[in-house]
């Protein structure tokens, strides 16, 4: 289990410029316990369409997973016991000893669980990380991917003769935030361009300099070989 | 001229991984039973016996096979769930089932003489002599080559086998002794060979230290990453030691073997199926690759340009390698 020390852990995961960031800075004053039913909601509905999921994670029947959708200012907990499992919203992990905690943007999160990328590349580009039990953070991943979850569809079979109307408007919204997205991603290249291109100057050159010593290194230990 | 056909033989670790690589044009899905019979034994993944049936049933309505690895080594004196697990495969209709212990190979060819099998990479067998010997003694119709031969020695192979060669295209390289080595078992206690998983999820750790990030296996450390700097598995073959005063990656970077630049020379030495890694990852991963593959085998078998393709972002450490196909570190 990992300490409760571990929410004080600054985020190893920078939050991009996007959207997200910007209506978590609107919902950060919205008590957790609002959009508590919400998240009811949606282990509900995952639950029902896919039981799969808890069946391939019966063998860690006591696992507290920490979720830090690091672009929000607050973060959920799951608990996927299969007889009541539970995913709870709150502020943080004060007071809790999660057995594994997964920090990364919420779209990635959202990715990841509909199977549109690709777990291990995330963590190897270190845009998702995680700390704790690797073993429950590998079977949730492998549980969540092999359920081929769409939330989109699985929320619209929930919805009756309101799903029409309801999955027109997600799509308009998701056209709207991709707008701003692209919109964010240009005002951030615009603010941040002249540092990056300096600082891939600076890296250049610290590789060069790195070559040169190590030829230099091989150089000398060649010539003490020799003597 | 004869076009030579290749079979793309491609990764399932779920039932949407599966519907995934078939959907994207693969011939056949490997796969494994959720037990320790197969060499990715990992938490969460692989099918149960409805789920292979339903597998099954999915692939072959859409002209792919399947086919099933059991390819670690039975307990000595407890093989009942390794026969179980050929029994099933048998039963259940799996094109062919991939096996490594010569034991399991007579079983199951004493028990399911009409079941073709394959033998897997981790049996090892990188001679004409070894390969011909599981060819004469039990039938085998397909070898797939350990990742350790050039292109023309795998070609002198292919002329002096009387069976089909398998190789892999792409994905984790796995530098020692497939099927022999004990690096996992020694720092864990737990056998890839008999227990199905390298690095076992249970006994690694990965340590967040500052700017950070610090993986272990059991007891020792593996790897240190910084900012920035791309992660890889947290195996001791692809762990960062300090030797002679130096920091460096002993036995392998983190790297991914990609071919499809030399796939025509595959095909040329007589090639008959090319194999792509990764049953351990996820569905997205298993599309991407799968397409781009099938592209590039069509486009070769057409006699076509090969196409760009990029596949650097699946890469275990953005990395790429041809590995020992060409050798090129000589």
């Amino acid at each position: 289990m990992l300490s409760d020390s571990t929410e004080q852990v600054s985020r190893p995961v920078d939050p991009p410029f996007s959207p997200v960031l910007l209506a978590g800075l609107l919902l950060a004053p919205v008590p957790p316990r609002l959009l508590q039913p919400l998240f009811d909601g949606i282990l509900t509905v995952v639950r029902r369409r896919h039981p799969d999921i808890l069946e391939r994670l019966a063998a860690y029947p006591d696992a507290v997973i920490g979720i830090d959708p690091v672009d929000l200012p607050f973060v959920l907990v799951l608990e996927p016991w299969p007889e009541s499992p539970h995913l709870e919203v709150r502020r943080d992990f004060s007071g809790l000893s999660p057995s594994a905690i997964i920090r990364g943007p919420l779209a990635m999160l959202f990715a990841l669980a509909e199977g549109r990328i690709d777990g291990d590349s995330a963590f190897f580009s270190r845009q998702l990380v995680f700390e704790g039990d690797t073993e429950v953070v590998l079977a949730l991943r492998n549980a969540i991917d092999g359920a081929g979850i769409d939330l989109q569809a699985d929320f619209a079979t929930t919805l009756g003769p309101l799903a029409r109307p309801l999955m027109q408007a997600v799509d308009f919204g998701g056209r709207v935030f991709n707008r701003i997205a692209d919109d964010m991603e240009t005002i951030r290249v615009a603010l941040l361009g002249p540092a990056l291109r300096g600082a891939v100057a600076q890296s250049s050159r610290l590789e060069e300099v790195e070559n040169e010593l190590a030829e230099m290194r091989r150089t000398l230990r060649a010539r003490e070989k020799r003597g | 001229m004869t076009v030579p056909s290749v079979e793309l033989i491609c990764p399932a670790g779920t039932p949407a991984a599966l519907q995934a690589a078939v959907d994207a044009g693969a011939d056949a899905v490997y796969l494994g039973f959720r037990d320790e019979t197969n060499a990715r034994n990992f938490p969460g993944l692989n099918f149960s016996r409805p789920e292979l049936a339903a597998g099954i049933a999915y692939a072959h309505a859409r002209g792919a096979k399947v086919l099933v690895a059991i390819n670690t080594f039975p307990r000595a004196g407890k093989p009942e769930i390794w026969h179980r697990a050929v029994d099933d495969a048998a039963k259940l209709g799996a094109d062919a089932v991939i096996l490594a212990d010569i034991g399991l190979c007579d079983y199951a060819r004493r028990t399911h003489p009409d079941l073709r099998l394959h033998l897997s990479v981790q049996a090892s067998a990188s001679s004409a002599e070894a390969i011909k010997f599981y060819h004469q003694a039990f039938g085998i119709r397909r070898a797939v080559l350990p990742r350790v031969l050039t292109v023309p020695e795998i070609a002198a192979l292919c002329a002096d086998v009387p069976i089909e060669m398998e190789v892999f295209v792409f994905g984790g390289l796995c530098v020692m002794a497939e099927g022999r080595c004990s690096l996992s078992s020694y720092a864990t206690g737990h056998s890839p060979n008999i227990d199905g998983a390298c690095s076992p999820a249970s006994h690694v750790r990965y340590v967040e230290k500052g700017s950070k990030v610090v993986s272990q296996l059991g007891d020792f450390t593996i790897n240190s990453f910084g900012q920035g700097e791309a992660a890889g598995y947290p195996t001791l073959c692809k762990g960062r030691f300090s030797a002679n005063g130096k920091l460096s990656y002993l036995f392998e970077e983190p790297t991914s073997l990609n071919t499809l630049e030399i796939l025509p020379d595959l095909i040329g030495a007589g090639v008959t199926a090319f194999k792509i890694e990764g049953r351990q990852r996820g569905r997205a991963y298993v599309g991407s690759v799968v397409s781009a593959f099938r592209q590039a085998v069509d486009a070769i078998l057409k006699g076509e340009k090969l196409p760009v393709m990029t596949l650097e972002d699946v890469t275990e450490g953005g990395r790429q390698t041809a590995g020992a196909y060409q050798r090129s570190w000589r």
